[in-house]
């Protein structure tokens, strides 16, 4: 999942591509959100403790629903327009990625049974985490749960990440919100970083944009998916030795992949035997999404309340009370999403003063800007535990 | 080169304490004609825009058009230091990274040099057509904010309407609603105790009291206060700035929904 280190990359070599927003300032933007990283993640942490799940009376998990339910209630409350966007078919390149994650998940598996056998606490949480798996059941169970609390739920033919930067080149939505740094090769316009992240965390929103990062980095669209590919991505190996500091080095030199196959040193980087690279570069470039004028009207309306208790409070055994609440505050928040921008009034223009410190010293500034960044942003939040542990079970 | 001499230093120290809850951080604009700043807060609902002629400074010397980037919570902590009466300098190099506040005291006997470090700011300018305003609404600047405050005791939003009869600022909550209508007032003592309204059309907008409440933060600057309404456009809110500017906040209103979110409740 993602592009290895690409964050990192970024702070270091185009600080100005990532503004930190406050959440509360996204009111009334229309925002994709990719479905399937999310259930995962509430399946991971919502109401676990060792093996046991939140569940209903009937034994099946509903850890997902209440994450997706909380979570969703915080967008709509802040006036955001959340639309999420499901998995479809993965592409075939994606397959062995998808195969290894499935071997990780069964050596989970094995290990799982012979912790509890042993009854070593840590060991049971640790494991019966990384054997989590999002089966269609949960999918359909969440879209239900959208459709009802009026939220729009879209169906991609194949990558969400895809489908969702697609729905932002069109204008259908302002930006793509995720934690995994793919949507960027995709081409999504604007990225936003930690939206989702609980208010508790404090973190800020992390917002990129594509067309600074290709002007900083003084590179084309195509060069920065090769330069994606090189760092390391989902569909195919990178070459060992190469890491996103080189690949940016060696894209600057030579242009392409295949400028850099033919003027590197062989026998210093290893190119991989089979490396369909081209293939991934067609997926970033040119991925399997729903057609401009095909996509769906994208519509937010009222939340069917009656529909909520009784999918909610009677089948999955939520408290009455809370689902109640959380519909009142939905209908409330519909408010919020009114208030105009001054942008819709007022256009930019060009200043034409010279900054007077910016002259003599921009090296230093960036230098500066780029180090607060790294320190504040990425680094903190990887180094949390649930995060050291996706990345442990992603990588 | 620059180099601003203000007498009324305490026009500075007022324009801060008015801008510093809108905005973090903004450029200066320094010109031949003045020195000029533009600002949103950060969720880009509201706009601020001062303006000092250079007419009005004792001294005003700016050899090329610069900006200069300041974090306003430091620069109202330095304006702090200063005196009510002092006379405040403002001084830059060219290429240098800082800029330096002298304050002298009105009797010349005590003299205090700031230099604060600039910032980089990326901060986009937009350019604001010059309209006609269906409603102009002149208030005593006090009563605006007295209207602001007692308000936002009661709801979020406050719907502006102006008609033949005057101004009325109405608002609901969850404990009931308010309104409070001030009529056309011309006959007073003091001019600048007068409600004047100047009206093409009627009209109406609804805003979220939080920015204006934090607009009445400029209310010592200026007795009155002037409010401009049109229905497609940014309300202004203007306080002069004695005789040498103003500062001038803009704020979007908010919009009724679109009509496929405004079905009727299932």
């Amino acid at each position: 999942m993602g592009i290895k280190g690409l964050t990192k990359l970024l702070a270091d070599n185009a600080p100005k591509c990532m503004k930190e927003q406050k959440f509360e300032s996204y009111f009334g933007r229309k925002i994709a959100i990719d479905a399937s990283m999310s259930i995962y993640q509430f399946l991971i942490v919502v109401g676990r403790t060792g093996t046991e799940m939140l569940t209903n009376e009937s034994g099946e998990v509903t850890s997902h629903l209440q994450g997706l339910f909380n979570r969703t209630i915080r967008l709509l409350e802040a006036g955001l327009k959340p639309v999420y966007v499901f998995d479809g078919k993965p592409p075939d390149l994606k397959k062995q990625e998808l195969a290894k994650r499935y071997s990780k998940r069964e050596d989970a598996t094995e290990d799982l049974a012979a912790a509890i056998e042993t009854g070593d606490k840590d060991d049971i949480e640790k494991f019966s985490k990384r054997t989590v798996k999002v089966t269609k059941q949960h999918n359909d169970d969440c879209k239900k749960l959208l459709r009802l609390m009026g939220v729009p739920v879209v169906e991609a033919p194949s990558e969400a990440e895809a489908e969702c930067a697609a729905l932002c080149k069109n204008q259908k939505v302002y930006a793509v919100a995720s934690e995994d740094m793919d949507s960027l090769t995709f081409g999504a316009p604007k990225f936003l970083r930690h939206l989702m992240d609980p208010a508790s965390r404090k973190i800020p929103v992390m917002e990129f944009d594509v067309l600074k990062i290709l002007e900083e980095l003084n590179l084309t669209m195509d060069q920065f998916i090769d330069l994606c590919i090189l760092s390391g991505c989902d569909y195919c190996e990178s070459i060992r030795g190469i890491g996103g500091q080189t690949a940016l080095k060696l894209i600057r030199q030579h242009g392409s992949i295949e400028g850099i196959i033919e003027n590197i040193n062989k026998e210093r980087y290893q190119i991989p035997e089979s490396w369909p690279y081209e293939e991934a570069r067609r997926l970033f470039k040119e991925p399997l999404v729903t057609a401009n004028d095909q996509q769906p009207e994208l519509k937010w309306s009222p939340p069917d309340e009656e529909g909520l208790v009784a999918f909610l409070v009677t089948e999955n055994g939520f408290n009455s009370d809370r689902v109640t609440k959380a519909v009142e505050k939905i209908k409330a928040a519909k408010n919020k999403s009114s208030q105009g921008r001054l942008e819709s009034f007022f256009k930019p223009v060009a200043s034409d003063s010279v900054p007077l410190k910016r002259k003599d010293a921009p090296a230093k500034a960036t230098k500066e800007t780029a180090k607060k960044r790294n320190t504040g942003g990425s680094k903190l939040r990887w180094s949390t535990p649930f995060w050291q542990l996706v990345q442990y079970w992603l990588l | 080169m620059l180099e601003l001499r203000l007498v009324q230093g305490s026009l500075l120290k007022k324009v801060m304490e008015s801008l510093k809850d809108l905005v973090n951080d903004a450029n200066f604009d320094c010109s031949a004609t003045g020195f000029s700043l533009q600002a949103m807060d950060s969720s880009h609902v509201a706009l601020v825009a001062l303006l000092l002629r250079s007419e009005g400074f004792e001294h005003y010397r700016c050899d090329r058009n610069i900006s200069m980037g300041m974090k306003l919570e430091n620069l109202t902590k330095i304006l702090k230091c200063a005196g009510n009466d002092d006379i405040i300098t403002i001084k830059g190099d060219d290429g240098g990274d800082t800029v330096t506040f002298m304050f002298e005291s009105p009797s010349q006997d005590k003299i205090a040099d700031f230099e604060m470090k600039l910032m980089d700011i990326d901060s986009e300018h937009l350019g604001i057509p010059d309209a006609e305003y269906q409603a102009i609404v002149r208030m005593p600047s006090a009563e605006f904010a007295r209207i602001c405050k007692d308000l936002s005791s009661i709801g979020d939003t406050v719907v502006i309407s102006v008609t033949k009869e005057g101004v009325k600022f109405s608002t609901k909550g969850d404990i009931g609603t308010a309104n409070i209508v001030c009529r056309q007032n011309t006959t007073v003592d003091k001019p600048e105790e007068a409600t004047v309204i100047e009206m093409q059309e009627p009209v109406s907008l609804t805003f979220a009291l939080r920015y204006m409440n934090s607009f009445t933060k400029a209310t010592p600057l200026s007795n009155t206060v002037t409010i401009s309404l049109s229905s497609e456009l940014p309300v202004v809110v203007e306080y002069k700035i004695a005789e040498m500017g103003y500062i001038r906040f803009y704020l979007a209103p908010k919009i009724e929904e679109d009509e496929d979110d405004t079905k009727p409740q299932v």
